[in-house]
């Protein structure tokens, strides 16, 4: 019992001490939501990194040919997220908004992994297209994602094969608000 | 010591002086931003332009014409040289405060132009029956299938849809909008057109519908790909890009073709309103204009001289021309 308790104590000490530190929490980056109703709710990347994530691969192409990646990705699907502020239906549009005064328009299929391009090594289009999930990222290859990738929130495509390229415009940088119009 | 010795230690300090890193081989990096249609000719005058000058590097990072502009402007990236395929853009972009209270820019140099056509390949439908005179008949048949790069990502892509309002009015041939793209959509795309004026305003997503005729993809270099895999049989895209992907095209009108600046005054006549504002700096009007490419050096680069050196070079190469060059003014 003695030694449970002692256990118990240096593992206090270890936390108390920030040996095992959310590695989000000193990340200052808010994002804002907001549902069709036009409520809005604010939330940090920590709070973001504890809602239930997926991961699997991502790899980009510019609209010049640059390939990004791969990439080990990890992130909330964006249509879970936006059930933080009421979900996203049929018919309505997200409007994804960076710090840097970008803006990308997603449709509601588009959040389901439909109406995506995607394409091999060769950048030749896939004729049985990879299920895809759009996502908003904050890691890849199991760190935060960087401020000078796009990070610590960014727009990707993920997939669960490998060399699977999907189109980059879609990977929104510097995420900053999200907005369900419709 | 006798001088084979002499010659030794003469060998083994400069042995350890360039092993220790003292005689660098490191090279002035210019940076060049250019829009991606400029990137086949662009690879070719940076081969010459190093081989000529070895402690140079150049190194070419292409994006669409504003998303090159926005490096400086709002990415606030060190660039030494920006190239565009709009010169319009310069201006409106760039001749504005930046942070340091000094305009981004305040001149550029136009140096070449372009012109739409419609690329295709032997294995498009019509291919040998298609010419200047009746590209828009065969547009309009109903198992020909166009493509066209996203007006939102690439300005060749709102060019096709400028072309197309220009071609129904030029040559009266009412209906050719809605026959070629406007009712692979729905609700249709629809011209309105008031004094002569026409306008297209296109919705937030821009998708046709499912086994329309029209297909759209994020830009030139995937409508190319989609091209020569049988996917659609007509993309319409700049003249030096069909060109320089070795494609066959067909010439459109001058009147329609955005390549004359004779018809600067008929061009401007048609205006595309994108479905959404997808940059904070520039707002979603397009109006027809002839196709003019443009440089500037923004005022903070990095590497001026260097940038104002290569920027001689590339005019001058431009001037010249090649295969899948944009033609010099």
């Amino acid at each position: 019992m003695r030694n449970l308790l002692l256990i118990l104590v240096i593992f206090a000490c270890i936390c108390a001490a920030g040996c095992i530190s959310d590695p989000y929490a000193e990340i200052d980056w808010p994002l804002t939501l907001v549902g069709a109703d036009g409520n809005e709710k604010v939330m940090t990347v920590s709070e973001i990194a504890s809602l239930p994530s997926v991961n699997g691969n991502g790899y980009a192409v510019s609209t010049v040919g640059i390939k990004y990646g791969p990439y080990n990705i990890t992130g909330v699907p964006l249509i879970e997220l936006l059930n933080q502020v009421g979900g996203v239906h049929e018919g309505q549009t997200v409007h994804v908004s960076a710090a840097d005064g970008y803006l990308w328009v997603f449709s509601y299929e588009q959040l389901l992994g439909e109406d995506l391009l995607c394409l091999d090594a060769n950048l030749k289009e896939m004729k049985n297209p990879a299920t895809m999930t759009p996502i908003l990222m904050y890691a890849a290859d199991g760190a935060p994602y960087p401020y000078d990738d796009g990070g610590p929130l960014r727009v990707a495509t993920m997939t669960a094969e490998p060399d699977v390229i999907t189109e980059g415009s879609l990977w929104v940088k510097w995420v900053d608000r999200i907005e369900i119009h419709g | 010591m006798d001088k084979r010795g002499y010659l030794a230690i003469g060998f083994l300090i400069i042995l350890f002086t360039a092993g220790s890193g003292c005689i660098s081989d490191e090279h002035t990096v210019v940076k060049v931003v250019p829009a991606g249609s400029l990137l086949l000719p662009l690879a070719e005058i940076e081969q010459e332009y190093e081989a000529i000058h070895p402690d140079i590097d150049i190194q070419i990072e292409g994006h669409g014409s504003i998303q090159a502009i926005r490096q400086v402007t709002d990415l606030h990236r060190p660039i030494d040289l920006i190239v565009v395929a709009d010169e319009s853009l310069i201006p409106d972009m760039m001749y504005r405060e930046g942070p340091n209270g000094v305009n981004y820019t305040d001149w550029y140099t136009p140096f070449a132009r372009n012109e739409m056509v419609l690329a295709f390949t032997n294995a498009s439908a019509y291919a040998d029956e298609i010419t200047t005179k009746n590209w828009y008949s065969i547009l309009s048949r109903d198992d020909v299938k166009v493509g066209f790069s996203n007006p939102t990502l690439d300005a060749a892509g709102y060019r096709a849809l400028l072309v197309m309002m220009l071609a129904e009015e030029q040559l009266d041939v009412p209906g050719l909008f809605g026959s070629v793209i406007g009712e692979s959509f729905n609700p249709d795309l629809i011209i309105n057109k008031t004094d002569g004026d026409m306008t297209l305003e296109l919705p937030v997503l821009l998708r046709p519908e499912g086994g329309s005729k029209v297909l759209i993809r994020d830009a030139s270099m995937f409508l190319m790909s989609l091209l020569e895999s049988g996917g659609i049989d007509y993309a319409f895209d700049y003249k030096s890009v069909a060109i320089g992907q070795g494609l066959r095209y067909v010439e459109l009108q001058p009147e329609v073709n955005l390549g004359d600046e004779a018809y600067a005054s008929v061009y401007d006549d048609a205006v595309v309103y994108l479905g959404f504002q997808r940059f904070a700096t520039i707002g979603n009007k397009r109006t027809g204009l002839p196709v003019v490419y443009a440089a500037t050096i923004p005022y903070d680069a990095p590497e001026r001289e260097e940038a104002e050196k290569f920027l001689t070079f590339m005019l001058d190469a431009f001037a010249e021309g090649g295969t899948g060059y944009p033609a010099p003014l």
